[in-house]
């Protein structure tokens, strides 16, 4: 009888072993991705918040308590950056998506010709590197530029325009380096997802007798709405973080006219004396920001469930 | 069947790239948790312009007899500003250099914010052999902490053709107000129509020149308070600024190469900055005899001289494994090698600031390119003249204060209200 119920009892504990391990065998393959993450993304972002409550020269940082935030509304510099930033991010990311839209609906025309080529000329900006082609539109659009030079040889100004001197003119060009830059990135995925749109679609709207303009409001834009979402949810987060643009073509310049909230948190900790623990504040005001865009974004475009 | 050959010949291709640096990668962690010094008993040293400061050190490294090896790496300025900032806040001395050189409105900067980080020099050098306004910017409660390197001493490079075309004289330059140079420039754009300067409106390098020749900067003299709103040399600065732009002879640029460019190519009839330029100016073998140096002008105001700074740097010395070594490897050749700064000279272009070297014959040497005068003993001359200013640690935050400041002061705001507003910005962000 003893014997029969201690058997009993091992073959329970052995089954409710198998069921543990069955249970949670899954983390054992994904522990070290789990470690790894919990490394390198939480702990970092952990201390940077710490940081975020600090401030001082260099080495020699004190806890500060609420000190960096307070200083956040009353730093002209990150007001200024954050204009700006705001202001790249609310005509450049609609102007991109437009015009992405706008392309990838062109392209995804079957009679259209050389349809290959005008893809990969929209996309290969992409593929160039984001200092390089800084440089490039920093030269382009220098005063003794080729598009002076062009400006002043068709008659259409009569004197060269320092463009990147001008606050208004830097923040234009600016936006259109981002733009040439980020449109054809864009594109393809639209392109992609209207690929498999299916044709009678488009078919029984036309022998409904829809024309153009309704076929696109009407069929294409719905049909996209996950992919705008998703579009317009990287390009802010893009924008927010814009860094190299500025950097190259204006350093921020003149004043603080093209100052990005990166390129502010880069001053703060190595071109002026190191201030990590301010330049950590700013850089979690990054943070708060991109989590509020997105929810916002996905409240107004998302499904409603 | 082609295809598959093609993927072959790839994969190799890309496994021999892979190979390869993954080859270098093991050299590298090899050197883990020692410093660079311990593994190859060769002091390393930092430096970003392989036709002055780099090519200083190996002339030095050349001049100099004791047993260490010098190693010299060059990386661009920002990046050493970079590395030391993250390195020397994070508290590891791995892949720090032992020598690296600082620009010195940075230096205070440096030395302020990782206290212990640097090697004192105050018995390495004699400090009384250097020029008073670079020790003074290189050390810290009473520690000498840099070697001096170039002196920034400024200069008007002046176009002697230019100017004969409006009529001047290079004496008529010489020892001027900013007020009376403004006067000559218009009268050189109205006879040649050149520009009599470039001006670059993210860079104050003027305002900061004018300043000094004042004995004056954007904080007072304990380093740390900002000096704006009753700073009348600044003041003073920023009309002439004004003045320059309202007399439209200033050519705007607005980077280093355009800045280059523009005296390269003849399009400006002056150039008033540090000594430095030299070389840059002499690239332009075509313009030989057609230039000179006269002192810089100064601002219109009591106390002021025709002597002022932009630039410079300084050797530092980490506290690091082998920083013994690296300041004895400083002390026999910066520190103290007359011929090195003869060779420095001669090589390079570069000024040093140690005055005994300026009796040395390189000093004397004539330039055929600015009309056979003794440019160098020039400079050095100039070099006594400079009021000592405290740069303190704050000039690169101030001074993107006062930029765009200076845009709204262009743009038609009160100067008085400008410099106030640029004041309680910099009192709110410098605490």
């Amino acid at each position: 009888m003893g014997q029969q119920l201690i058997n009993k009892e091992h073959i329970t504990h052995k089954r409710s072993m198998k069921a543990f391990i069955r249970k949670h065998i899954g983390w054992l393959f994904i522990i070290v991705s789990v470690l790894a993450i919990g490394l390198f993304y939480f702990y970092p972002m952990i201390e940077a918040f710490l940081l975020s409550f600090q401030s001082g020269a260099g080495a020699s940082l004190k806890y500060v308590g609420f000190d960096n935030w307070m200083r956040l509304f009353g730093d002209p510099s990150f007001l200024a950056a954050l204009i700006n930033t705001s202001i790249y991010l609310l005509v450049q990311v609609p102007v991109m998506i437009v015009l992405a839209l706008i392309f990838s609906v062109l392209l995804n025309d079957p009679t259209l010709k050389f349809r290959g080529f005008f893809r990969t000329a929209i996309f290969l900006p992409c593929v160039t590197s984001l200092v390089a082609y800084s440089v490039i539109f920093k030269y382009l659009f220098g005063v003794d530029g080729i598009v002076n030079h062009f400006l002043l040889n068709v008659g259409a100004i009569s004197e060269s325009i320092n463009f990147l001197a001008d606050p208004i003119w830097a923040k234009i060009i600016i936006i259109l380096a981002i733009t040439w830059r980020w449109t054809g990135y864009n594109m393809i995925f639209y392109l992609s997802s209207l690929q498999n749109v299916d044709h009678s679609i488009y078919e029984a709207a036309r022998i409904d007798g829809a024309n153009a303009f309704q076929q696109f409001f009407q069929i294409t834009i719905p049909l996209l709405k996950p992919i705008i979402l998703f579009t317009s949810i990287t390009s802010t987060i893009g924008t927010l973080q814009l860094f190299d643009e500025v950097m190259n073509i204006t350093q921020g310049g003149p004043g603080n006219a093209t100052l990005s909230i990166s390129q502010y948190i880069y001053n703060l900790s190595f071109e002026y004396t190191p201030d990590f623990g301010y330049a950590a504040t700013v850089s979690y005001v990054i943070v708060i920001l991109i989590v509020f865009l997105s929810i916002i974004q996905f409240k107004v475009a998302g499904d409603k469930k | 069947m082609k295809k598959y050959v093609w993927i072959v010949l790839m994969s190799i291709g890309w496994l021999v790239l892979v190979a390869c640096s993954s080859g270098e990668e093991t050299n590298n962690s090899s050197n883990e948790g020692t410093t660079e010094y311990e593994e190859t008993n060769a002091i390393t040293a930092w430096a970003w312009d392989p036709a002055f400061n780099i090519a200083a050190l190996e002339h030095a490294k050349e001049a100099y007899s004791g047993d260490y090896d010098v190693v010299i790496v060059e990386n661009a300025q920002d990046d050493i500003i970079q590395k030391l900032n993250t390195g020397l806040s994070s508290g590891t001395t791995k892949g720090m250099p032992n020598i690296v050189l600082i620009e010195d409105y940075r230096a205070q900067s440096f030395l302020q914010a990782y206290p212990d980080a640097f090697h004192p020099l105050t018995d390495v050098i004699n400090t009384d052999e250097f020029a008073d306004y670079k020790t003074a910017t290189t050390s810290l409660d009473g520690k000498q902490y840099g070697v001096p390197f170039d002196s920034g001493v400024a200069g008007l490079y002046v176009r002697t053709d230019f100017l004969e075309e409006a009529g001047y004289t290079v004496e008529d330059v010489s020892n001027i107000t900013w007020a009376e140079y403004i006067e000559i420039g218009k009268d050189v754009k109205e006879a040649t129509g050149k520009n009599m300067l470039t001006l670059d409106p993210n860079d104050l390098g003027q305002i900061r020149m004018m300043m000094q020749s004042n004995g004056s900067w954007y904080v007072k003299e304990d380093g740390s308070t900002p000096h704006i709103s009753e700073n009348e040399s600044l003041k003073k600065a920023f009309e002439v600024y004004k003045g320059m732009m309202d007399a439209d002879i200033a050519k705007i640029v607005s980077d280093w190469s355009q800045f280059v460019g523009a005296f390269n190519s003849g399009d400006v009839a002056s150039v008033p900055t540090g000594n430095w330029i030299t070389p840059s100016v002499k690239q332009a073998a075509e313009q030989s005899g057609k230039w000179a140096v006269v002192p810089i002008p100064r601002l219109d105001m009591e106390g002021a001289v025709n002597a002022s700074n932009l630039g410079g740097s300084s050797w530092y010395v980490l506290n690091v494994e082998g920083k013994e070594q690296a300041a004895d490897f400083l002390a026999n050749t910066f520190g103290s090698n007359v011929e090195l700064y003869q060779t420095l000279v001669q090589e390079v272009g570069a000024v040093g600031t140690y005055s005994p070297a300026t009796e040395g014959d390189a000093y004397a040497v004539e330039d055929e390119f600015f009309g056979g005068e003794q440019i160098v003993s020039k400079f050095s001359e100039w070099t006594d003249d400079i009021p000592g200013v405290n740069y303190g640690q704050h000039t690169y935050a101030i001074e993107d204060i006062i930029v765009t400041g200076m845009q709204d002061y262009l743009n038609g705001t009160e100067l008085s209200q400008v410099l106030e507003n640029a004041q309680s910005q910099a009192e709110a962000q410098l605490k």
